[in-house]
């Protein structure tokens, strides 16, 4: 089968998936599984495009969340409507971190971001105006329709698909132009690039800040549906692991990747805590350490890949014999 | 200047003195092989793990726990570098990164179920109590880790610089192609490095658990400190380092002293931001 | 005027590997750098790519002063190069290799990509256009290396030891290669370790021997030249042994 009808397929089938199945749990958890899907999916036009490996995400998506419950807590916004404030943030950030680190060796940027995310961490727990330690609310009864409080997880199971595909049509148009082409070639061999005139810093911070400004939505989202952001859940190291391991378990650097990812880890995550209480966040994290460690030491290009270049070799290669005759 | 100044200088020194030794073991390990072991604060905090449990099972204090610690760091930094590290560090930067950040993620949660998130300490009195010096009051604990980290230090450098086992080291570190002609093996050059950074961060473990706080998370903030000291002192230097590292110390003890608490880390890693602004090579390094 | 090289030094520590060495070339030319390994000719080419920032002296590129610009600034004002160790794209095809090269005259993908078959036409590659770079030889990504600097629209190419690792047969198609590039006009650089190679081509001929410009002219003229003589065939031995420590510092 061709590969459009396959998508539209899938495509259908995440359409019609909360109808299908109706109960709250496995409505809220499709949602779930977009919502991170939306968040690894723009983590992965920096780390997986841009091969540029940031362990730090959670910053943005807390600029988003905060963004949100702020401006409804002081000037009762609907949430929703600081989604360009928490991206503006959110590119500033990216800039603070990327322009001095993105010249320099790929460690002094993951470094950077671990550390800029414990910064906001630590500010924003010190900070009484962004709730401190205790956290935001949102507002407790919808007002109107915009403040996009809803008790059934099927709207935001909608509306976080709709975003999802914002962003991966956003990721496919980039794939497919020059800055795609360049990030690719960047993360192959970078000095070739620059001998070629590609301004590999620049695009490299075009990425970050894309990819930055893309999960400061996720945030604002992830803030809506919960009605509460807190420093752990919106600035915690741990929201960022959730974010990279599921680019780099489906398959950094491929349009799908992410989703794939988010498809098979939300609900282990959500079955092992709800089998497991409040012991099993701990186990989770081990397992989910062991689980990156094995995509770095074996799989660095992720499960989707691996089932993509399975298919390949099914077919034959014609143009290996001609590789070697002219070449 | 007042004595309670004079007091948190002193003490900052010697906390400084500890984060100048278990960075050298990360600048040693990035220096030679261009890799950031993500794991490395985390390394520090399975040794503040032992020396607790050592004090718990055995009554014993940092003496008997060095050894301990040292050794068994030095194993897991041998285990890490044979089944992980060498096969990432010529991989994509996906792989470099993840390897070692997988593994802290899992020695901290690790850490995590097995002790709970309880903050842990060892007793104050472990170590001899507190000095009263022309009245200024210095723990004995901090007194003897600051004292021992600076030897420790020292000694690391003088045997990159002075042994054969350091120039061969330092070869490697050069250019790892040339060594090989010259008959070393960069393989073994490096599972030594890991060995001695990771044996280190056991013994800057035991020491720094005498009087710091112990909790599964602390690897995080230890690793951003050691990520500035080893940034402020120029990358693979030594001496970098420990300079660096008691300079962040004192600054770290200053602003906990002048502003608060609550807001040391928020300067430490704000200073880590201006360095990669301005001085990405480092302090003392060239432009 | 279209590349000048003014009193170009590079010391790197108390080590001078370039000591005062200028060239001029005019459009059309095909300047050769040669000399043993260690000699300081690849450390100079890459001062004139911009890899490397001359301690001292100037690099003049159609008037303009670029010896403090970055690669990818020179690139721009129409400097291409090589590697003398292929630096491909490998996981990208053939195609894609060579339309990062075009990208940088045209934002817009199929110009790119038919720029690109006109390239790949030219160097012989068009029939490899799908495969993935690394699956290429030696021999093939040497030349996909030109395609892609050719892409750029260069003024200047610069070729950095194009023929090292190549068999008799193979430095024979390189090199008329080469002639057809200098035949569309094209201004070049050729870095080399084979003497035989550079007298075919170049009409200009630079010798490096420890760091210095030992002699200059016509291939003919610096073959005669009795220090080329001694430098290059006398000493190269010991040159070749003091390989394993100090290496080619580029």
């Amino acid at each position: 089968m061709k590969r459009s009808v396959w998508l539209l397929l899938i495509l259908a089938l995440v359409i019609v998936y909360p109808l299908l199945f109706t109960t709250p749990f496995l409505q809220r958890l499709g949602a779930l599984v977009l919502l991170y899907a939306i968040a690894a999916s723009a983590w992965n036009i920096v780390g997986g495009y841009a091969g540029q490996v940031s362990v730090g995400h959670v910053v943005f998506f807390g600029c988003g969340a905060y963004a949100s419950m702020a401006f409804f807590t002081h000037f009762g916004w609907p949430p929703i409507a600081a989604v360009p404030v928490g991206m503006a943030a959110s590119v500033g950030i990216a800039a603070l971190i990327g322009v001095p680190t993105l010249r320099l060796s790929g460690h002094y940027f993951s470094m950077a971001t671990i550390a800029v995310a414990e910064l906001a961490r630590l500010i924003v727990t010190n900070v009484e105006a962004l709730g401190a330690a205790v956290g935001l609310s949102g507002p407790v009864m919808p007002r109107t329709v915009f403040d996009l409080s809803f008790t059934s997880a099927l709207p935001y199971y909608y509306l976080f698909l709709a975003v999802l595909l914002v962003v991966l049509g956003l990721t496919y148009w980039m794939e497919n132009s020059r800055i795609g082409f360049y990030l690719r070639a960047i993360k192959d061999n970078e000095r070739a690039a620059r001998s070629l005139g590609v301004q590999a810093g620049r695009y490299k911070l075009y990425a970050y800040m894309i990819s930055a400004g893309l999960t400061s939505v996720a945030g604002t989202l992830y803030a809506t549906m919960y009605g509460f952001i807190d420093p752990e859940s919106g600035l915690g190291i741990l929201t960022s692991v959730k974010i990279l391991i599921m680019a780099a378990l489906g398959g950094a650097g491929l349009l799908f990747g992410p989703l794939v990812g988010a498809a098979i880890l939300v609900p282990l995550e959500e079955i092992s805590n709800n089998l497991l209480g409040g012991k099993g966040a701990g186990l989770t994290f081990v397992v989910y350490g062991a689980i990156i460690m094995i995509i770095a030491r074996f799989y660095p290009s992720g499960l989707l890949k691996l089932l993509l270049d399975r298919m390949a070799a099914a077919k034959p290669a014609p143009s290996d014999k001609q590789v070697r005759d002219v070449a | 200047m007042s004595m309670s100044l004079l007091q948190v200088l002193i003490g900052g020194l010697m906390l400084g003195a500890v984060y100048a030794l278990f960075s050298s073991g990360l600048t040693l390990i990035w220096g030679m092989m261009n890799v950031v072991n993500f794991a490395h604060g985390d390394f520090v905090m399975i040794a503040m793990y032992v020396a607790f449990m050592v004090w718990k099972l055995f009554g014993g204090g940092p003496f008997m726990a060095m050894p301990i610690a040292a050794m068994l760091l030095a194993t897991l930094g041998i285990i890490a570098y044979f089944s992980l590290v060498r096969h990432v560090m010529k991989g994509p930067m996906l792989a470099q990164i993840l390897g070692t950040f997988g593994l802290a993620l899992l020695l901290r949660y690790g850490m995590f179920w097995t002790f709970g998130a309880n903050f842990q300490s060892l007793p104050e009195n472990l170590v001899g109590g507190t000095y009263d010096l022309w009245g200024i009051r210095i723990q004995a604990s901090r007194l003897l880790a600051g004292t021992l980290a600076i030897v420790l230090t020292i000694a690391l450098h003088l045997m990159l610089t002075r042994t054969s086992l350091g120039s061969k080291m330092l070869a490697v570190a050069e250019d790892s192609t040339a060594a090989q002609l010259m008959g070393i093996r960069p393989d073994r050059m490096q599972a030594i490095a890991w060995g001695l950074a990771a044996g280190l961060t056991g013994i800057a473990g035991a020491l720094i658990a005498t009087f710091f706080y112990i909790s599964p998370t602390v690897g995080e903030t230890l690793a951003i400190i050691a990520f500035v000291t080893v940034s402020l002192g120029g990358f693979g230097s030594i001496t970098g380092a420990l300079v660096a590292g008691l300079l962040i110390g004192v600054i770290e003890s200053l602003s906990g002293y002048l502003i608060g608490a609550v807001y040391k880390d928020i300067v430490v890693y704000t200073i880590f931001i201006a360095v990669l602004w301005f001085r990405p090579q480092g302090l003392m390094g060239k432009n | 005027m279209l590349l000048e090289a003014i009193d170009v030094t590079k010391t790197f520590g108390a080590l001078t590997v370039v000591n005062t060495v200028s060239v001029s070339l005019n459009k059309g030319d095909i300047l050769g750098l040669i000399g043993p390994n260690g000699a300081g000719k690849s450390t100079f080419f890459n001062c004139l790519t911009g890899d490397l920032m001359p301690t001292s002296g100037r690099v003049i590129l159609n008037g303009e002063d670029v010896s403090m610009m970055t690669p990818e600034q020179r690139a721009v004002r129409g400097l291409a190069r090589s590697f003398q160790v292929p630096q491909t794209f490998e996981t990208m095809s053939v195609l894609e290799n060579v339309m990062i090269g075009a990208f940088l005259r045209t934002s817009d993908p199929a110009r790119a990509r038919r720029r690109a078959y006109e390239v790949l036409d030219l160097v012989g590659l068009v029939d490899v256009a799908s495969a993935v770079a690394g699956s290429l030889g030696t021999p093939g990504r040497k030349r996909l290396e030109i395609a892609r600097a050719l892409a750029t629209d260069p003024e200047i190419l610069l070729l950095d030891e194009a023929m090292a690792g190549l068999t008799a047969t193979e430095v024979r198609q390189a090199i008329e290669l080469v002639r057809k590039i200098h035949q569309t006009g094209m201004t070049l650089v050729i870095v080399e370790h084979i003497m035989e190679v550079i007298i075919s081509l170049a009409q200009q001929v630079i010798v490096f021997h420890q760091g210095h410009q030992i002699a200059r002219g016509t291939p003919q003229e610096v073959t005669r030249d009795p220090a080329v003589v001694t430098a290059y065939l006398g000493k190269r031995a010991a040159a070749n042994a003091a390989r394993g420590f100090a290496g080619d510092p580029a």
